[in-house]
């Protein structure tokens, strides 16, 4: 996305600026603010403000949970404001402490895993076949494989339920990671075949020139190219399962099997005098790990957000 | 296929697909011989079947259940061809879910795409800049409905949430957002455009980035400046891209389920019961399988002609055509 040409030449740079600024509605023919620095201060704070709001419209929600997260039950009450009077911990070491919460995290991480890496392992192969070779019923093969992307999981939910039933695969975290890679298969397909269409495929004959079989190419060159690739759609992997929740909800019902979300939304509803800071805690605790993972590969994901859903 | 030499043509050796081959395949008409026939086949076949077993066939099953039904929780299938949809279509609570789904289809698609917008260009302006914006502005879409919908249970509580406390600064006495009917709908509007408008808003922001620069310029040309130009030329040139939003946003909020089960569980009093939200209780509250996969069924179908509506509009409003 960040395709924009900077431009060397002045006249060009001129054009870009001018129709960067064409967008936002500022033209370059004004005049220069004048020259008072308080004015350009101002000026610079006004064009900030949609930025600022959307700043806040992000992380507000947020803040907020942050902020109850480190306060105590009764204390969340009498003291409503963003920063604790007096910050304590309670929350997180209940939270931390309690089984359902420890369980859950092991078995999202499992699922987390288990489907990132059978994505990656279903998945690039088949789009490595659609991207390269030509064969007998390739398109309407790919067809196959990409259309069902259109199919939400509440189309879904029922079957899934009722043959999960007849065939006893309930409560099995190897049945949610199938069930997730599955729903992610068609996104990661799609993602795969565009980037292998990328790899010019002059590297690969002059490889297999020099006596590479497909297995070492594929091993020596086509791997290391597609590595970013690879974490894209792992990374998506991961999220869906992860944060997926309408079908574990279903899937499973017994208390060790379950993962996070769905804790955290029994949390919601089991306790009778709801115990905010300890939701708040446990959506922390929730979310952190995936957001600390994703600011450090953010370019990766949201260019698979954007190719996953743009086209 | 290219050929990459002129090689003579030989007849390459048949090999299995578990032989190595011992030298270069001959580049006889087709590149990278796969070694075998086979090859393309072994490699996209798990994921094909996973696929059709997953999404593919669930969806023919769901379509074929949904003629069928039992009558007592414990009695055989009956065959009632489209006696499930006909009663779905008689129900008082069909037709209440469906009143909530378009305010809440609607609602999230006015906010949704008015914000991106403005977000949109608030950003593009600085993206290249402050990269670390756009990092920011992607957080709400990886974290799970569930912890979406626990972040605005806490900041619209009436007694500590932080909007009351902003309202009561003021002198507005803060209402009980989640216990009020259309308000309780507005909260969960909220949500789902919170969790849903950074995609798109990306997705705007790219159209914005690509748009070609000559329009923009012979706009200036003709003295169009700040709004009429960002309403006469910006936006028609984006309307691809306001397109697959709209479309996105609509099928998001039409199947979506997560918000809305886990911020209101359709409540207070129905208020919040879309369709999503009446198949999920049809099913797994009243246990009616079947009733719910005819309802699953319409939702699809649904999607599918309003998709259609969203393209046949677009497509008035494409520069291209």
């Amino acid at each position: 996305m960040s395709h924009r040409d900077t431009g060397s030449e002045p006249a060009f740079s001129t054009a870009t600026a001018r129709a960067a600024s064409a967008v936002t509605g500022r033209s370059p023919e004004a005049p220069r603010p004048a020259g008072s620095r308080l004015m350009r201060v101002v000026r610079k704070i006004l064009l900030a403000l949609p930025l600022i709001a959307l700043v806040a419209w992000t992380l507000v929600p947020f803040l907020v949970t942050i902020s109850v997260s480190f306060k105590e039950r009764a204390q969340v009450f009498a003291d409503p404001g963003l920063i604790p009077d007096a910050p304590n911990l309670d929350a997180y070491r209940e939270v931390l402490s309690s089984e359902s919460f420890t369980t859950s995290l092991v078995n999202s991480l499992i699922v987390g895993i288990g489907t990132t890496l059978l994505t990656i392992v279903i998945g690039v192969p088949a789009a490595y076949a659609f991207a390269r070779f030509n064969f007998r019923g390739r398109h309407l093969l790919l067809l196959f494989t990409l259309l069902p992307r259109l199919v939400p999981s509440i189309g879904i939910m029922v079957p899934i339920y009722r043959l999960a039933v007849a065939i006893g695969a309930l409560d099995s975290r190897l049945t949610l990671i199938v069930v997730y890679t599955g729903m992610l298969l068609p996104l990661a397909v799609w993602l795969m075949v565009g980037f292998f269409q990328q790899i010019p495929r002059e590297i690969e004959e002059a490889a297999n020139v020099d006596g590479a079989n497909l297995w070492g190419r594929l091993r020596y060159i086509v791997s290391p190219l597609a590595a970013p690739a690879m974490i894209t759609i792992g990374v998506l992997a991961f999220r869906e399962a992860w944060n997926e929740f309408t079908l574990v909800l279903v899937l499973t019902s017994t208390p060790g099997k379950r993962t996070l979300p769905y804790e955290l939304y029994l949390m919601q509803g089991i306790e009778g005098i709801a115990n905010f800071p300890g939701e708040a805690a446990f959506t922390i605790l929730t979310v952190l790990p995936f957001i600390l993972i994703y600011t450090r590969i953010e370019k990766y994901v949201v260019a698979g957000i954007i190719s996953g859903s743009g086209k | 296929m290219t050929t990459t030499t002129d090689r003579p043509e030989t007849k390459p050796k048949r090999r299995r697909w578990w032989q190595r081959p011992d030298k270069p395949p001959s580049s006889g008409g087709q590149f990278l011989v796969g070694q075998n026939k086979a090859t393309p086949y072994l490699f996209s076949l798990p994921s094909i079947l996973l696929v059709a077993a997953i999404l593919g066939f669930p969806v023919i099953y769901g379509l074929w259940q949904s003629l069928y039904r039992r009558e007592r929780l414990a009695a055989p299938l009956e065959y009632v061809g489209l006696q499930n949809y006909a009663d779905m279509f008689s129900s008082d609570a069909f037709w209440h879910s469906m009143n909530r789904t378009a305010i809440f289809v609607t609602g999230s698609l006015i906010i949704g795409i008015g914000l991106g917008l403005f977000f949109a260009f608030a950003l593009f302006r600085v993206v290249q800049r402050l990269r670390f914006l756009r990092a920011v502005t992607v957080a709400p879409y990886i974290i799970s409905n569930v912890a979406a919908a626990v972040m605005f249970r806490i900041l619209f509580n009436s007694q500590f949430g932080m909007i009351n406390e902003v309202l009561g600064f003021f002198g507005i006495d803060g209402p009980s957002w989640l216990a009020n009917q259309s308000l309780a709908m507005l909260v969960v509007i909220l949500t789902q455009v919170w969790t849903d408008l950074p995609l798109t808003i990306l997705l705007l922001l790219g159209g914005l980035m690509t748009v070609d620069k000559s329009y923009l310029d012979a706009s200036l040309v003709d003295g169009a400046t700040g709004w009429t130009r960002a309403r006469y030329v910006v936006i028609p040139l984006l309307a691809p891209q306001i397109l697959i939003s709209v479309i996105w946003l609509s099928y998001s909020t039409l199947t979506g389920l997560g918000v809305v089960l886990a911020l209101t569980g359709g409540g207070p009093l129905n208020a919040t019961q879309t369709i999503a939200m009446e198949m999920y209780t049809t099913a797994f509250r009243n246990l009616e399988f079947n009733q719910a996969l005819a309802i699953a069924t319409f939702i699809l179908v649904l999607n599918a002609l309003l998709t259609l509506v969203y393209v046949w509009i677009g497509r008035k409003y494409d520069y291209e055509q």
